[in-house]
């Protein structure tokens, strides 16, 4: 008994110190790109190895998701003849939820993990230490654009993954099973709110980019420097994102929609 | 030959860019550093030895400040690094360059560019002037023509040299060498003795060395320090130390597998360990 409480309090102070570490480490990456030239070229860099290099994933998925969804709104719309909501159904769902919360988890396993595995592996070798004895902070010089370019990247990526996702709708609402066109956008246009709908599903692509950037750089930068350490920092990269992302949507729903 | 051979008396008068008093580190429940007590004179070549596991490169993270000692003084050119501010370290890490055993060159920059990187990074010279300073720190270590290659593409040895290069890209006060003749093929070896020595005077630089290969090092510095079981034990010239009555000492420069220092990580009786 004795000894699960010394596990338990031993487990939860180390919980506690990797949680006030990893603010300390937000606080400095977060303030640390300057806007010098310098900072906005590494930016630039990474956010087209963050950013655009993921859109392949983001812009397949979000077809597919759009069109499974007006498929399977119509199949349940049909019955009750009101087959012409099914553009309102295919957006509300994706501006509202799928595009930041789908984008965020592809987000997580696609570009979360190559920045872990990325910097754990500088650390392992040893790039992060001469970086810090040539007086460079890797801080500034390595995290910080990889972070930013993370908050950057996620809200464009989720707004690109809703706008494909109602193309795929419309391709497969209109074109396939036949609703009206008119009907499609102009219901969807009727019942959309820019307010409601459009810029709570960025606030939260936000607060989901903030997350899943974070959890990225810091599981690489605090990763032990081995094979197996990358290895465990990028699969608790993934998990970790994925979990906080479905979590915080819950939490973000309540208070925006609840 | 390059040794450059000097009296005990004579160090003692000479000015100390690095002073350790009472250093004590730990790993976890393993005290690697047990009140060590030493002076790296400046201008000077310093080699660090001492078997496996004994901190050697843990000290040149200490001094460097990579890390915090439990206890104790790291005093560097007056001041003491331990007590170091975030900002303070960065700026005083500007005067020291520290090479890698593995080299740990940016695997995403070419030659050029990780050479020209500590240059681009403090300084706003032009790029014609990066360039000239890039071509002959690589011309030193023999790389010039290589300047265009990846990390990937170079050798061990060479990786080393594009390291020493980038080292002292920006003219440090002090070099931190890390094991520098690990894995190396004799004629690499050679070479980075040479460059060791001949970078030491003609830059005028404070430079110390962690190595186990005691002949090289014995053979460019002025100074050597013995380390073992978390304490210094033998300090002095090249030719002091050659002459030392200590037994450690006697039995590291020798490479004797029996003697004072334990072959064997501390462990349980063998015969007790393999039939319980």
């Amino acid at each position: 008994m004795i000894d699960l409480i010394i596990r338990l309090g031993r487990s939860g102070l180390s919980y506690s110190e990797a949680i006030g570490r990893s603010s300390i480490f937000l606080f400095y990456s977060f303030f640390g790109l300057g806007l010098s030239s310098k900072g906005m070229k590494l930016l630039v860099h990474q956010l087209y190895k963050v950013g655009v290099l993921s859109l392949v994933i983001i812009v397949v998925s979000g077809l597919f998701i759009g069109m499974v969804l007006a498929l399977q709104g119509y199949s349940i719309l049909v019955d009750y003849g009101s087959e012409q909501a099914v553009g309102q159904m295919v957006a509300l769902t994706l501006v509202r939820e799928l595009g930041p919360v789908v984008a965020a988890l592809l987000f997580a396993g696609r570009a979360g993990s190559a920045l872990t595995a990325e910097i754990g592996l500088m650390k392992a070798t040893e790039q992060l230490s001469s970086m810090e004895m040539m007086g460079v902070d890797p801080l500034k010089r390595v995290i910080a654009p990889r972070l930013w370019a993370g908050l950057i990247s996620m809200p464009l990526l989720a707004v690109i993954f809703s706008a494909v996702g109602i193309f795929g709708g419309l391709l497969v609402g209109v074109e396939w099973l036949g609703v009206y066109e008119g009907s499609f956008w102009a219901n969807m246009q009727s019942s959309v709110e820019f307010k409601e709908d459009i810029v709570n599903g960025i606030i939260k692509s936000v607060v989901f980019g903030v997350v899943c950037s974070w959890i990225a750089v810091f599981q690489g930068y605090d990763s032990e420097p081995t094979s197996e350490g990358i290895s465990i920092a990028t699969t608790k990269t993934v998990v970790y994102s994925s979990l906080s992302v479905l979590g915080l949507d819950f939490l973000l729903t309540a208070v925006m929609f609840g | 030959m390059l040794q450059c051979e000097y009296q005990t008396g004579r160090l003692k008068a000479l000015e100390s860019y690095i002073k350790i008093n009472e250093l004590h580190f730990s790993r976890g429940h393993r005290a690697i550093f047990n009140g060590v007590n030493l002076t790296i004179p400046k201008g000077k070549v310093t080699a660090i030895m001492g078997p496996s596991g004994t901190g050697k490169t843990t000290l040149l993270r200490l001094i460097g400040g990579q890390i915090k000692p439990d206890r104790g003084e790291i005093i560097l050119n007056g001041r003491d690094v331990t007590k170091f501010k975030r900002k303070e370290l960065f700026d005083a890490r500007k005067k020291m360059g520290m090479l890698f055993q593995s080299g740990a060159l940016f695997s995403d920059l070419s030659v050029y560019e990780n050479v020209a990187f500590p240059m681009r990074a403090h300084t706003k010279l032009p790029e014609d002037m990066i360039r000239d300073i890039v071509l002959m720190k690589l011309n030193a270590v023999g790389l010039r023509g290589a300047r265009d290659l990846m990390p990937s593409e170079l050798s061990g040895g060479m990786t080393r040299r594009v390291a020493l290069a980038r080292t002292i890209a920006l003219d440090p006060e002090l070099i931190l060498y890390d094991e520098p003749f690990a894995g190396q093929d004799p004629i690499a070896m050679g070479v980075l003795v040479q460059l060791i020595r001949l970078l030491n005077d003609a830059l005028g630089l404070t430079s110390v060395l962690v190595s186990h290969d005691i002949a090289e090092s014995l053979s460019i510095c002025d100074h050597a320090i013995i380390l073992a079981d978390g304490h210094v034990i033998g300090e002095g010239t090249p030719s002091e130390l050659k002459k030392s009555d200590s037994p450690l000492v006697k039995q590291f420069l020798n490479g004797l597998p029996d003697g004072p220092v334990p072959f064997h990580f501390p462990a349980l009786d063998y015969q007790t360990d393999l039939l319980g």
